[in-house]
């Protein structure tokens, strides 16, 4: 889409208050309708929610940068040390943890 | 889009049964709290290092975080989930750690002074934290936008960086994250909004000035 038609359906900032709600699926549907038409018109915006959608999701570039084991192993020993943990079977116990840096 | 609460291997530390089991006490209650560890070890090292610069430091926390944890267990009434609880913790000790490094720069600036400034102080709080696995390699090959995001972070008001790293880092859902600040769910996606926007703004801000310097 080209020319002006996209900011008749919203103009820049309040399509860019709406990103959230989009993005969370929580946009009533008429207005999803005029928010997508504004993003397919403007570029600017389009770069925008792109960015605004990356900044939402940080937790998927986390699982960047486990520590490395010795981190769990010398916390296991000092809960030990203090009593409260005593000796488990790592096979049993799954890692979640994903790190990210920011 | 986030919200949907932490991993389902993170999500375990909130099932009843191992509640129960850390509640138990003797060796089950070693065992699961050991089971506990493992977990969240690494989720809750990555919480207090975007907050502490120092491994050492964010070692010690993280410790503090886990015998607060035992010692306040057979008081958690499970108002909240274990998880939300656990974080609460976390946060407060990190408060407690940057409240300490005030105090003691404080006392630093008094005795000596003029020897630091405010702003010195303010830059080892905020200094970018090294990776892990801060090999160049591998620091190269994270996008340059992902890292301009991690730098916008550290450049948020604290409010607002622990609103987006609870959500959108720590991928809590806003009712999680709205009893551990205190403030409403609507509050925090409030918040969060102007945080992620505020976010974009920092970003596009260096990209431009990069564009303009070429």
């Amino acid at each position: 889409m080209s020319g002006w038609f996209y900011k008749v359906a919203y103009p820049c900032e309040q399509a860019r208050e709406f990103m959230y709600d989009y993005l969370d699926g929580q946009l009533p549907m008429f207005k999803q309708f005029r928010f997508q038409i504004h993003l397919n018109g403007c570029t600017e915006c389009r770069e925008y929610y792109l960015l605004y959608k990356k900044a939402a999701h940080a937790y998927e570039f986390r699982k960047e940068n486990p520590p490395p084991s010795e981190f769990l192993e010398h916390t296991l020993d000092f809960l030990r040390k203090e009593g409260i943990v005593g000796d488990d079977d790592p096979a049993t116990a799954p890692e979640s943890n994903p790190v990210v840096q920011s | 889009m986030s919200g949907n609460g932490p991993s389902d291997a993170f999500e375990e530390i909130n099932s009843e049964e191992l509640l129960a089991d850390l509640l138990s006490g003797g060796g089950t209650g070693q065992k699961a709290f050991a089971r506990l560890v493992r977990i969240t070890h690494n989720r809750f090292l990555g919480f207090i290092q975007r907050h502490l610069a120092s491994p050492e430091e964010c070692r010690e926390v993280l410790q503090e975080t886990y015998l607060a944890v035992h010692k306040g267990l057979p008081g958690f009434a499970g108002k909240s989930k274990l998880s939300t609880w656990v974080y609460s913790l976390a946060h407060h000790k990190i408060c407690d750690r940057l409240a300490d490094r005030d105090r003691r720069h404080q006392e630093l600036t008094e005795t000596h002074e003029g020897a630091l400034t405010t702003e010195a102080n303010q830059a080892d709080r905020l200094a970018p934290v090294t990776a892990w696995d801060a090999a160049p390699d591998r620091v190269a090959a994270r996008s340059a936008v992902e890292t301009l995001i991690g730098k916008a972070i550290e450049a948020l008001p604290p409010q607002a960086r622990l609103v987006y790293q609870l959500r959108d880092v720590e991928d809590l859902s806003g009712e999680e994250a709205a009893v551990l600040m205190g403030i409403t769910p609507e509050n925090v996606r409030v918040q969060l909004h102007r945080a992620r926007r505020q976010i974009v703004d920092w970003v596009q801000e260096k990209l431009s000035r990069v564009g303009t310097e070429r």
